[in-house]
């Protein structure tokens, strides 16, 4: 069964200008879903309908065949778990902290998370590889390790779905491939399901080509162009199409990856 | 073995935390114009409780249980509730400059109390004017931050500054029509601040309010830090994000207007004794709700004690939080280098 659905979906902010319209999706369990676009197409929009932080103006979404508007914050919490993009620090938290957030919806009513949710949070850290960060206040981590501890906070909620709005926004090289590792760790090993927009089309290639099962869905126009592998759906032509780029399709040298060569603009100016 | 060092770091930390505000309480009751020993407050005390003659002189007895001990009493409930409610606002406003008064409660309550003076010339009416519209102008801050759907910290702010600009507006109004020789002072004075002329019934009265939201502060305030993070987070945490801001600002607002109906307007304490706390304890809210709460009591007790002792005449409150307070803020700067920000 499908762990998140969309039926049809349509959204606006005004009741004028659709923001997509008739968007079905779905992803199964142990899968990753990339949903890219150029700017603008409305990917950030769809996952916060996903997330419930927007209503849909049309369709449905369905939560491991419930529907999302039906469920209460604390089961919603219970299935899926989101990854903000840049989450902006307030107070000095320590990373314990933040990340024994995760446990809020399994912990009691006034009762702060105990000791079980602290060793939750604690194994989660440790999947990030941020063991020893523990005690470290939040505020002071880079932009990578900020990434990595939000990370390490949905991983806590052991949802089964978790979904993540451009990851790896402004991390460098080693924190992206970090993130991505992760990332397909999550898949492969525990079968969770992700489902993640960015703006880096390669992800969605590394992904595929480290093995895990990967899907891609394009987003354009108002509503979803195609879904497929990434391999099916990351084509020169299609990227000509809808990014109005010219590129080639490039394969490492001993075959291990494949990625997208951007060479030019389609209209040069 | 970590784990029980832990417990016993927070057992000491709650211990003191306790004794502290105690300590404080104490030493206000035997300091002042006519100081007591340790042993006669005590002494008092039982003979208060017991009606036994413990052999105090009658003068200590009625320094001690008829003034200091309502006074202290009334110094540790308005210190604890301006500043726990202060912490709670920042968090949920995720905005360190934000105090106790963010929606319009001391405005409000200064309006109230002013309108009182007004129409009454009656204490009691005063605290009762003054609670009443502090809770309104809550009321009608959360109201307009609602006006756009749902309750986003931005439009809760805007909200509120607004309010709180029609409430000091309509106080002005108020000064210019009032008696200046009779009346205007008095609510000079009120809006100043201070803990003098307070009667038992009140106190007892706004205890209710400042008790019953500190007990709501305090079991809320694990929430309070993952509604911190931000409504869509808090929300996708699994937290319904309009109910509980709602609750928690109820009980920072039941608190605040409970202080500040009795004591008027004291500034300062709900903005910087959180702060205070953060540097000492660290901005978990599970700490630092207590934290202020003992630690603003502490603060309200000693500015007070300095107020009535310092010259013949009592100082208002509101300036000597201020001046005590500041140098204490900047001391405490420079030891921590601005930790916990």
């Amino acid at each position: 069964m499908a762990i998140i659905e969309v039926k049809d979906a349509a959204f606006s902010y005004d009741g004028k200008r659709m923001i997509f319209e008739h968007v079905g999706l779905q992803a199964a369990e142990g899968e990753i879903l990339c949903i890219i676009g150029p700017n603008g197409c409305g990917k950030s929009t769809l996952i916060d309908c996903m997330l419930g932080l927007n209503k849909l103006k049309a369709g449905q979404i369905f939560i491991s065949g419930r529907e999302a508007e039906a469920l209460t914050p604390r089961e919603f919490a219970e299935q899926v778990a989101y990854v903000p993009q840049g989450h902006r620090t307030t107070f000095a938290y320590t990373v314990l902290d933040i990340v024994t957030m995760g446990r809020t919806y399994a912990s009691r009513t006034f009762a702060p998370p105990g000791k079980e949710q602290r060793k939750i949070a604690r194994e989660a850290l440790k999947q990030v590889g941020l063991s020893g960060f523990e005690d470290r206040e939040y505020t002071r981590l880079s932009g990578g390790e900020l990434q990595l501890v939000m990370i390490a906070r949905a991983i806590a909620q052991q949802s089964r779905l978790l979904i993540m709005d451009e990851p790896t926004a402004h991390l460098d090289f080693t924190h992206e491939l970090n993130v991505m590792e992760v990332i397909t760790r999550l898949v492969k090993e525990q079968g969770l399901s992700i489902i993640m927009a960015t703006h880096f089309l390669n992800q969605a290639y590394y992904l595929e080509n480290a093995g895990a099962n990967t899907r891609v869905a394009l987003m354009n126009d108002g509503g979803l162009a195609m879904t497929g592998t990434p391999s099916q759906v990351l084509t020169q032509e299609n990227l000509e199409q809808n990014f109005c780029i010219i590129t080639e399709i490039v394969e490492s040298e001993f075959g291990e990856r494949k990625y997208i060569l951007p060479l030019r603009n389609k209209r040069s100016l | 073995m970590k784990g029980g060092e832990q417990r016993e770091h927070n057992f000491i930390k709650g211990a003191v935390l306790l004794i502290l505000p105690l300590i404080f309480f104490m030493a206000a009751i035997c300091i002042g114009r006519y100081s007591i020993r340790v042993e006669d407050v005590f002494k008092s005390f039982w003979m208060a409780v017991t009606g036994m003659d413990t052999g105090v002189d009658p003068k200590t007895y009625a320094v001690v249980v008829g003034i200091r001990f309502q006074r202290a009493v009334q110094g540790l409930l308005v210190g604890a509730a301006l500043a726990s409610s202060g912490a709670c606002f920042q968090s949920l406003f995720r905005n360190p400059l934000v105090s106790s008064g963010m929606l319009g409660v001391s405005n409000g309550a200064g309006f109230g109390a002013a309108l009182a003076i007004l129409l009454f010339q009656n204490m009691v009416m005063t605290s009762v004017f003054a609670f009443g519209f502090g809770v309104a102008a809550v009321v009608l801050a959360y109201l307009t931050g609602k006006i756009s759907g749902g309750t986003p910290t931005i439009t809760l702010v805007l909200g509120g500054t607004i309010i709180q600009s029609i409430f000091s507006a309509l106080l002005s109004l108020l000064k210019y029509v009032a008696d200046p020789y009779s009346q205007l002072p008095a609510i000079t004075f009120w809006l100043m601040g201070s803990l003098a002329s307070t009667r038992m019934e009140e106190l007892a009265l706004s205890f209710v309010p400042m008790a019953a939201g500190m007990t709501g502060m305090m079991l809320f305030r694990w929430r309070l830090n993952v509604l911190s993070m931000g409504d869509r987070e808090a929300k996708t945490l699994g937290i319904h994000v309009g109910l509980n801001k709602g609750m928690i600002i109820s009980f920072a607002t039941l608190a605040t207007a409970g202080a500040v109906c009795i004591s008027g307007v004291i500034g300062w304490v709900g903005l910087v004794v959180p702060h205070m706390c953060r540097m000492i304890i660290g901005s978990n809210n599970k700490w630092l709700i207590p934290a202020s709460i003992s630690i603003g009591a502490c603060f309200m007790v000693f500015v007070d004690t300095i107020c009535r002792t310092i010259t013949g005449a009592e100082i208002p409150l509101g300036i000597v939080t201020a001046i005590v307070g500041g140098p204490f803020f900047i001391y405490l700067l420079k030891k921590t280098k601005g930790k916990s920000w």
